[in-house]
């Protein structure tokens, strides 16, 4: 007897368990997709958690150090000064302003990482989608198919921008040998093909109401972004962007629905879609409002609620002066602000300011919410001195007053966390936008641009001007400020390397600095990608 | 470079060299790497003479699952029992240990923040890059952890034993990695009733600060630089408004009785700690049962034990913030609350809050253990036996929290609840037997371990009222959907292990271990892992020939080599592709949460692999009254377990658990024990330590699904925070082809005076590596004295080779801080406008430092009642040696982690303990 008492108490405690597991506090993928509503919910809807974000690098706006700020602060808008202890930053955002920018930069790094992200889940969820296809009729799957594509040619869009040759990966099941860079071009003619061919797909609807379609890539989001490509097309068709050459936009095929036009022909078409569903709104500050959910001009947004969602503002957070933002009863970091030249463009403090400076910008004597005046640390009003900015205020007696701060946005009186999360929607396209591309592209055609152009100017101020390429340049900067176009644009113009506030730039003749750096970290682990020109 | 002990030396000076010549064995030659083995082989082929003496050397000890004989160890095992355990004040269990075994570090110094369960313990340092470093502890056969080990009353010790290489380590496979600690506690001895109290009282004083500008000084620096202060014509030195008088009291009483056949232990302590921080609290309070009883003519033998603690602390919410704030906050306010009832604050100075105003965070943090198991052994003659044993423990962990308005905008409350069970049970078959010269020990056993842990927070704002505190969370309005958050995690581990012992004629002993471990958190694929031992020891003392040379009481060879594994610091279910919830979006206008990949699965995780060989020398002479040992190990660690770069894409995510690279560790640890003195009244003895430890991280490259995947060959581990160091200011790298944690830093050529009289580091552009962060060498030494009833003993530990960046001098004699943040005296005479990271500020971190000085006095009793009295008077913390110009050299030198070289700001004030200790048997 005795001699089976071991081996049966062995067996018995063996059986007792196994090695396998079975996780509660997650389940599962296949888990994931067993009903029409759950495959909608955790292959398209879960996609756009990741448009805006809560963490550095994370997000297309409204946080730091990531997308929005490597086209922000790399261009003459903006610019983050060092503050005597505050915002050296080991030389990052000197680096931004000085266009000397390496592939171990951190935004750089960030920003690749964040849209790579984003793009392999979306070619997940077109996997995913292609497996479970069969949970709803034909038709809501190519719907659905038709918004992840929309995305991930938003993402690759913003990643041809601002990076140049990047690898093109549309499957999740790629091996590193397989990831190698394809031309600018290539991605471009990807990126405008693959909307055009799901337009048809996605719904005719407004992204940007509280509703049904808050939020997603609808129609008018893809029109606009192929409106973008247009305009740009002369940029991301060029694949040596430093031989000084640039292919010819009015020469540039495209078919679009069935017709072959130009770029600027193209980018007319789109925008004229967009002109007919969207209408400007009456006030400028109207599509910025804490609830601007009503906007009828704003066409994408980043949705923001302070009580629902995790997605947070952090640019106004960022530029507030300490005391200016506890006024407010929020935290301020006192660091960006405007450069010298976005105020000439503004023409501050001249007889011709543009009214949109002050929509813009916070300059002068701070006061609180009940326009009471705002003490500085020593009992004075405290007061933003615009023109005293430079990129090392250290030693300056404006060390901590220089430089003229983002307004932009009505101010949620109620909001959370340092007041970065906050109700006003984050609005990334906007109608406004449109009408200046299609006034610019009628120009560049040779047509007259002035109709779209005074829409857009008259809206905030009586002062006419002609609309020449340039003045619709300025009018970009007087009406988009800090919506993060400004890098694009001054490429597009052929102006990035153009000096400002006695900039002290690195030597960029060549113009490899009009894209960024593939980063070092990525590249030590994929050696196949090529470092572009000039880095 | 390797500076390593020359063997050739250690065996000249026994065979051919007056004894007093012994301590030349402490000076050390380079030896080249590779010639370890022909030293070897060359050093036990010595001439030696014969004659006879025998030692009797045969405490009965168990190690791991076995039974040893302490004189036929084949690995590297450390001893420290009761008597041997740190004399001063101990705040818990592992500070007893600290110095008392070579290469065993524990920082529990005051300049931790003494919170029992930050306590942090390395064997033969670091050797893993995961968070997988942590030693395993064996507590009573039970598997637990550090933190629960630290919640032990240090007199309820009776040993720790130290599984130091893989020879040891091998019988517990896949988590012996790390090094293994094994803790015996006290049992009933079957003697008649006795009953004792243990206890110690005293007080703790902060004895060295930061020196900062006064309030005077400040304004005055300011007014130089014509700049506006916010001056609210104060003068508060505001470290000193966060400290208090620490308060320290320990209490024991155990008792037990019984006979041979049955008897029992118990013991109930507690242990307060009142920090000399203010608010900074802890209480432990422990109870223990063991209870022994045999039957069936002793063939069976029954013990049970149980064991339970609770501890309530408040930590402090943000060390890092409140030290930083009490250094740098604006000397000219006022200490306490302004006209409106609050605190002044800096709103500029965004990293730093008024100290008085942290000091009113609530935080309550309440910790239990539990732990029960039962051990039947049966002897079922023949020299066999059979053993089952199981155990059930069961922790939580409570944090509540609760930020008032004054300090948090809108307020903040934290409820969180953490549980985790570990059940473990095995079965044992022993088998001994002994004919003539041979001796054989055979053991086979089987064992499955279960784990279980869940827990869920939540955290609550908008508060209209700071009155509920985090009692009420309905006080609250926001609950934000990120703010709240459950998790379950369980895992399963089945073992098998078979361990032979041979021993032939009482000198030669080898010892085979094999175990198999299978984990359910490892890929599918690599269940199982396999981890063989063997190793081998000539008791050469006993050899006939020895007899002769009667001043060598001890002589020892041992030698091993063996493998072991760790998956220490991983999740369950990293091996699976799963979603979780990621957010929540609009959809059809509905919030609803959506579900997401939130990591990069690895199918085919499996277990880190480390190979040890491990030679060893036990000698004593004259009666050990001189001891020493030395051990030379190498180790290797592939498949190393690493939350590696990925690349993105075709990777989602950036980080990537896999088995890719490797690291090297080496190391030597001299033991070295002398009594030069002993008579009846009077007896002095040395105990002294010493390891020198070197890493090498070799490789991070390796094949991931098929692909040869590289990362990136340098990477930050430890960065500067504070004003203006928001990215790119690593200070400590990690770097293939160096040791773990380097400082690669440009070079500070000077000072260069700028236009305005300012000065600035004249800095190179190249970085070059400029030292380790971890220590080369520790030592750690105890002096003992008795004369008659008094005794005295001081332990003295120290580290040495390593640097330590002084962060907090780089930021506070930064003069760009002012009028914000105070800075050091002395920084507006240098007036350096710059806080450029270089090594201008690295300094050597060497260190000795007296641990503690204590004088006892054994009352001579003689009553019926009262068996022994013991008064006792100590100091702890008396003095640091050190060339190093910060605070102190005692920061974390020794765990990978994002503080590691860097003295930044956040050091916990420096303080020395007072206590008085009584001890009474009845």
């Amino acid at each position: 007897m005795k001699r089976f008492l071991f081996p049966s108490l062995l067996v018995i405690l063996l059986v007792s368990c196994s090695l396998n597991e079975h996780p509660k506090d997650q389940i599962p993928e296949e888990q994931a997709y067993t009903t029409a509503r759950q495959l909608y919910q955790n292959t398209v809807a879960t996609l756009y958690n990741y448009i805006g974000g809560d963490a550095d690098g994370q997000g297309l706006q409204g946080t730091c150090r990531g997308v929005y700020d490597l086209n922000t602060f790399g261009s003459d808008e903006a610019m983050l000064p060092t503050r005597g202890g505050d915002w050296y930053d080991g030389g990052l955002w000197q680096a931004m302003y000085k266009h000397s920018w390496a592939p171990g930069h951190d935004l750089c790094k960030n920003a690749w990482l964040y849209l790579y992200k984003v793009i392999t889940l979306c070619n997940r969820s077109l996997e995913t989608l292609q497996a479970h296809g069969n949970l709803v009729d034909a038709a809501t799957l190519r719907g659905y198919q038709a918004e992840v594509r929309a995305c991930r040619a938003m993402y690759y869009w913003y990643l041809m921008d601002l990076f140049g040759n990047v690898p093109l990966i549309t499957s999740s099941d790629v091996s590193m040998s397989q990831v190698t860079q394809e031309k600018r071009s290539i991605t471009f003619a990807f990126i405008v093909k693959e909307l055009q061919t799901v337009l048809p797909d996605l719904a005719d609807e407004n992204s940007v109401k509280s509703g049904y379609y808050y939020g997603r890539v609808t129609r008018p989001v893809a029109c606009f972004i192929l409106a973008k490509l247009m305009l740009n097309a002369e940029v991301y068709g060029d694949d040596d962007w430093t031989d000084g050459q640039r292919p010819d936009g009015s020469r540039m095929k495209f078919s679009v629905d069935g017709q072959t036009m130009n770029a600027w022909q193209a980018t007319v078409y789109y925008c004229d879609k967009l002109d007919a569903s969207f209408a400007l709104m009456p006030n400028y500050r109207d599509n910025f409002l804490v609830h601007n959910e009503t906007s009828t001009e704003n066409i994408f947004v980043i949705p923001m609620d302070k009580n629902f969602y995790r997605q947070q503002q952090q640019n106004l957070f960022r530029s507030y002066h300490y005391r200016h933002a506890a006024a407010y009863g929020f935290t301020g970091e006192n660091g960006s602000c405007a450069t010298r030249k976005a105020l000439e463009v503004f023409g501050y403090a001249t007889k011709a300011e543009d009214p949109r400076f002050g929509e813009n910008y916070f300059a002068g004597p701070v006061v609180d919410l009940n326009g009471n005046a705002v003490a500085d640390r020593g009992g004075k009003q405290l007061v933003y001195y615009p023109t005293a900015v430079e990129m090392n205020l250290s030693g300056s007696p404006y060390v901590e007053t220089a430089g003229a701060r983002m307004r932009k946005y009505e101010v949620d009186k109620n909001a959370l966390k340092d007041g970065k999360l906050m109700d006003n929607d984050i609005v990334l396209f906007r109608l406004a936008d449109a009408l200046l591309m299609r006034a610019e592209a009628k120009v560049r055609m040779g047509q007259s641009g002035q109709s779209d152009f005074d829409r857009v100017r008259s809206r905030s101020t009586g002062a006419h001007r002609e609309a020449t390429l340039l003045n619709i340049l300025d009018e970009r900067l007087l009406e988009l400020a800090w919506e993060g176009w400004r890098r694009q644009d001054l490429i597009r113009f052929g102006l990035f390397r153009s000096l400002y506030d006695g900039n002290d730039r690195v030597k960029e003749d060549d113009g490899h600095t009009t894209v960024y750096p593939i980063p070092a970290d990525v590249r030590a682990m994929n050696v196949k990608l090529v470092q572009n020109k000039g880095y | 470079m390797t500076w390593c002990i020359d063997i050739f030396t250690i065996f000249a000076i026994i065979n051919h060299l007056p004894h007093n010549q012994l301590l030349s064995f402490f000076t050390y030659t380079a030896m080249p790497k590779n010639n370890l083995l022909l030293v070897l082989l060359l050093g036990t082929a010595l001439p030696l003479q014969a004659q006879t003496i025998v030692k009797k050397d045969s405490t009965a000890l168990k190690i791991g699952y076995t039974k040893g004989i302490s004189g036929l160890i084949t690995g590297s095992v450390d001893q420290v029992t009761e008597q041997q355990l740190n004399k001063g004040l101990n705040i818990n269990a592992l500070s007893a240990l600290n110095g008392q075994s070579a290469g065993v570090s524990v920082s529990t110094g005051p300049n931790q923040e003494a919170m029992l369960n930050a306590v942090r313990v390395r064997v033969r340092g670091t050797t893993s890059l995961t968070g997988g470093n942590d030693p395993l502890v064996i507590i009573d056969g039970v598997s637990s952890d550090l933190a629960t080990l630290s919640t032990i009353y240090p007199a309820d010790i009776e040993r720790f034993t130290i599984l130091k290489d893989a020879s040891e380590t091998a019988q517990y496979g896949s988590r012996g990695a790390s090094g293994v600690i094994e803790v015996t506690t006290k049992k009933g001895k079957g003697e008649r009733f006795h009953i004792s109290y243990d206890g110690n009282v005293g007080w703790e004083a902060v004895y060295k600060r930061v020196g900062m500008l006064s309030g005077s000084e400040f304004r005055q620096a300011a007014a130089n630089l014509g700049m506006t202060i916010a001056d609210h014509g104060g003068d508060t030195d505001f470290r000193r408004s966060i400290e208090r008088t620490g308060w320290v009291q320990n209490h024991h009483v155990a008792f037990g009785g019984g006979s041979d056949q049955s008897n029992y232990r118990a013991s109930v302590g507690v242990m307060e700690h009142r920090m000399v921080v203010k608010e900074n609290a802890y209480r432990n309070y422990i109870a223990k049962l063991d209870i022994t009883q045999k039957a069936f003519d002793e063939r069976l033998s029954v013990d049970l034990g149980i064991f339970g603690s609770i501890q309530k602390s408040k930590p402090i919410p943000f060390p890092g913030r409140l030290f930083y704030s009490a250094a740098a906050f604006n000397p000219t306010f006022s200490n306490g609350l302004n006209a409106a009832g609050g605190w002044d604050q800096v709103p500029e100075a965004s990293w730093i809050t008024n100290p008085n105003s942290l000091l009113k965070m609530e935080n309550d943090k309440d910790d239990g253990h539990f732990n029960a198991h039962l051990r039947m052994s049966m002897d079922l003659g023949r020299g066999l036996s059979v053993t089952a044993f199981g155990s059930y423990s069961y922790n939580t962990g409570n944090l509540s929290h609760y930020y008032p308005t004054f300090v948090w905008s809108h307020g903040e409350a934290y409820r969180g609840d953490d549980k985790s069970e570990d059940m473990l049970a095995n079965l044992s078959i022993n088998y001994r037997t002994s004919r003539g010269a041979h001796q054989l020990e055979l053991l086979g056993l089987a064992e499955v371990q279960h784990s279980v842990g869940k827990g869920f927070h939540t955290q609550v704002s908008n508060f209209t009222t700071d009155a509920f505190g985090y009692h009420n969370l309905a006080a609250g309005a926001v609950r934000l959907w990120e703010g709240t958050g459950s998790y379950y995690q369980d895992s399963h581990m089945e073992s098998f292990l078979a361990h032979a012992q041979y021993v032939l004629a009482n000198r030669y002993i080898l010892s085979l271990n094999a175990r198999a471990d299978g984990s359910s958190k490892v890929g599918r694929n690599n269940r199982w892992g396999f981890f063989p031992s063997v190793s081998g020891a000539w008791v050469i003392d006993k050899e006939p020939w020895m007899q002769p040379l009667r001043q060598i009481s001890k002589l020892k060879l041992r030698m091993g080599y063996g493998v072991s594994g760790n998956l220490g610091g991983i999740d369950a279910y990293i091996s699976q592709q799963s979603v979780m919830p990621n957010g929540v979006v609009s959809v059809g206008g509905t919030l609803t949460t959506t579900l997401g990949i939130i990591r990069n699965a690895n199918p085919d995780l499996k277990w880190e692999i480390k190979r040890t060989f491990n030679v060893g020398l036990d000698m004593g002479f004259w009666n050990n009254r001189v001891v020493l040992t030395a051990d030379y190990y190498t180790s290797h660690t592939s498949n190393m377990l690493y939350l590696y770069d990925a690349s993105v894409p075709p990777f989602i995510y950036d980080k990537v658990l896999a088995n890719l690279g490797s690291m090297r560790n080496s190391g030597l640890e001299i033991g070295f024990g002398i009594t030069p003195l002993r008579t009846k009244d009077m007896e002095l003895s040395v105990n002294m330590n010493m390891a020198f430890v070197r890493d090498k991280l070799v490789s991070l490259n390796g094949y991931f699904n098929g692909e040869y995947l590289t990362t990136p060959d340098i990477k930050g581990i430890a960065a500067l925070g504070g004003a203006g160091f928001h990215g790119a200011s690593d200070a400590v790298f990690q770097m293939v082809g160096q040791p773990l944690g380097v400082f690669y830093l440009p070079h500070c050529k000077g000072l260069i005076r700028n236009d305005d009289g300012s000065y600035r580091y004249d800095v190179t552009k190249e970085k070059y590596i400029c030292g380790q962060a971890t220590p080369k060498a520790t030592l750690g030494s105890n002096i003992a004295f008795r004369y008659k009833a008094f005794d005295v003993t001081m332990q003295t530990n120290g580290a040495f080779g390593h640097k330590i960046y002084n962060g907090t001098a780089l930021s506070y004699m930064n003069m760009l801080s002012l009028p914000n943040y105070n800075v050091m005296k002395g920084a507006p005479q240098k007036n350096i406008q710059d806080q450029t990271i270089s090594d201008y500020w690295l300094e050597r971190g060497d260190y000795l430092n007296i641990d503690y000085l204590t004088l006892g006095w054994t009352v001579p009793v003689k009553t019926t009642y009262i068996r022994s009295l013991r008064l006792s008077l100590s100091v702890n913390n008396l003095a640091t040696i050190t060339g190093y110009s910060g605070l102190t050299p005692m920061i974390n030198s020794s765990v990978i982690d994002g503080t590691l070289g860097l003295d930044d700001k956040r050091n916990y004030p420096v303080y020395r303990s007072y206590a008085f200790g009584l001890s009474i048997k009845f």
